[in-house]
């Protein structure tokens, strides 16, 4: 009987179960094709005018909803509040292993059915589309099917069986009832296609939604249980993340490059001593020796000491004392130097080398000398070298250091949502493709 | 998240610049002796901390 406005006005009748004599509330009017009882769970025929049980099942394992029938309130994305009606769990067998997810009937009397599916805590809110997607009415097994212009992907294809239902229908269900259904995913959404043993194809739209906005919704106590992996439509928490990093780490790079090549251009590299020297490994007296006093000038900075040798088929080691000569403040470093060649086989070799450098940190300004003990074979030749220090020089140490900092979180970043992709992925028939998360 | 990152990034290239500017090097060289100034009449007297040195024998 309509309302004032035309509309319809919202009335419960109730039906007596003709097995056990229960009264069973019937909420959705004449939209009730059946009605189970909710206390022997008998399916009735609610169209009849005299009730009549359609089907029976006492050894049927009962499920308790997660929502209870008759639960109001709204639910994410739908705004006008929605009554549970109905509740039925179904199943799927892959590999010998059975999957079943919960699907809740929801009813507004002036906006028609809604569903909310729960699969491992994972939720959707489900409404039958209107109008098909592009192409074939028939959903196929593979590929993608295109819907108001986005694209979703083949997840999964399935034989559904019904094992528990409860409440009402507006359809004929039995438990046992059988559908094919086609899920096409595009986070946060998944396109389903449920195709009847008589071809009849009904396409709906889910879209993705947080177990505590569902409780949150239809005012639950409780909390609602945990999301276990990753679901088909489930939004990656890296989406469009991954792509901003890599900008911010181009535009991070660029300026670490430019303020690598600010110190490159403006290092002094400034020579302040060097000297000539031979060491005479078969000499009896001591060999070590100190330079002039030298200046270290401007601020703390980089100093390289560089030696170049004459050595020929032989080895020798310096070792270094940078000392300041008004504090005592001493720097300590050793140099290795070897070079060896010859002719092997017809083939030339050579290895080593016959200079090389180090470079010491954060050296103060002032007054310096180099204490030197050149070490040797004993029976080696005399060699003649030279030492020669500079004062901040540049390094790229810490450009090439920056550069990995900067790119390590990027990377990582893409190697967990790849990881989320290859988990969300590895549940579907299509394969473990790889499906951007940007 | 990415704006922690770019705080992370500029963060990182500001201790690079301070780092090159500074001569900062990860492995410090052996420093902070005090050594009378007699070493300059003296430097055998000198007892550096270094071991001796690997006598590579040469050859292929």
């Amino acid at each position: 009987m309509p309302d004032g406005q035309g509309r319809p006005r919202v009335t419960v009748r109730s039906v007596n179960c003709p097995n056990c004599g229960a009264a069973t509330a019937v909420r959705t009017f004449g939209h009730a094709v059946n009605v189970v009882c909710q206390s022997c769970r008998s399916i009735l025929d609610a169209k009849e005018a005299g009730v009549t049980i359609l089907q029976q099942y006492k050894d049927a394992v009962p499920s308790e909803p997660l929502i209870p029938l008759g639960t109001r309130g709204t639910v994410p994305g739908r705004q006008p509040p929605f009554e549970v009606v109905g509740f039925q769990v179904r199943q799927i067998m892959v590999d010998q292993v059975a999957y079943q997810w919960r699907e809740y009937l929801l009813f507004n009397p002036y906006h028609g059915f809604r569903y909310l599916t729960e699969y491992g805590g994972h939720w959707n809110v489900v409404s039958t589309l209107r109008s098909l997607p592009d192409g074939d009415h028939l959903p196929g097994d593979s590929g993608t099917r295109t819907y108001h212009g986005r694209d979703y992907r083949h997840f999964q294809t399935a034989t559904a069986t019904t094992i528990f239902v409860l409440g009402e229908f507006p359809w004929q269900v039995r438990v046992g009832d059988q559908a094919t259904v086609v899920d096409y995913v595009a986070p946060p959404q998944m396109l389903s296609a449920e195709v009847t043993a008589d071809k009849e194809v009904t396409w709906s739209l889910g879209d993705y939604a947080m177990g505590t906005d569902i409780w949150a919704g239809l005012s639950l106590p409780g909390r609602p249980p945990e999301a276990v992996g990753v679901f088909a439509d489930q939004p990656s928490p890296y989406q469009g993340v991954t792509g901003r990093m890599w900008r911010q780490a181009a535009l991070l790079m660029a300026l670490a490059a430019i303020v690598w090549l600010a110190h490159l251009a403006t290092a002094r590299q400034k020579p302040e001593f060097s000297q000539a020297l031979v060491y005479n490994p078969q000499s009896v007296q001591d060999a070590s020796l100190v330079t002039p006093v030298f200046e270290l000038d401007g601020r703390a900075s980089t100093v390289r000491v560089e030696t170049a040798t004459n050595l020929n088929n032989q080895w020798m080691g310096v070792g270094y004392a940078l000392i300041n000569d008004e504090t005592g403040q001493t720097f300590e470093f050793t140099q290795e130097l070897s070079y060896y060649y010859g002719v092997e086989d017809g083939e030339s070799w050579s290895e080593g080398s016959t200079a090389n450098s180090v470079t010491l940190p954060s050296v103060p300004p002032g007054r310096y000398f180099l204490r030197i003990e050149p070490e040797g074979e004993r029976t080696g030749k005399p060699v003649s070298y030279s030492v020669k220090v500079i004062r901040d020089v540049p390094t790229s140490l810490w450009f090439v250091g920056a550069l990995i900092l900067v790119v390590l979180p990027p990377v990582v970043t893409s190697i967990r949502a790849s990881a989320f992709e290859h988990r969300r992925w590895q549940e579907s028939d299509s394969g473990a493709g790889e499906s951007s998360s940007d | 998240m990415s704006k922690v990152y770019l705080v992370y990034g500029l963060i990182v290239i500001g201790l690079m610049g301070t780092a090159q500017y500074r001569g900062w090097r990860l492995l410090p060289v052996t420093e902070g002796r005090t050594v009378p100034k007699s070493v300059r009449d003296n430097p055998g007297s000198y007892r550096p901390v270094y071991g001796g040195f690997w006598h590579f024998g040469g050859g292929k």
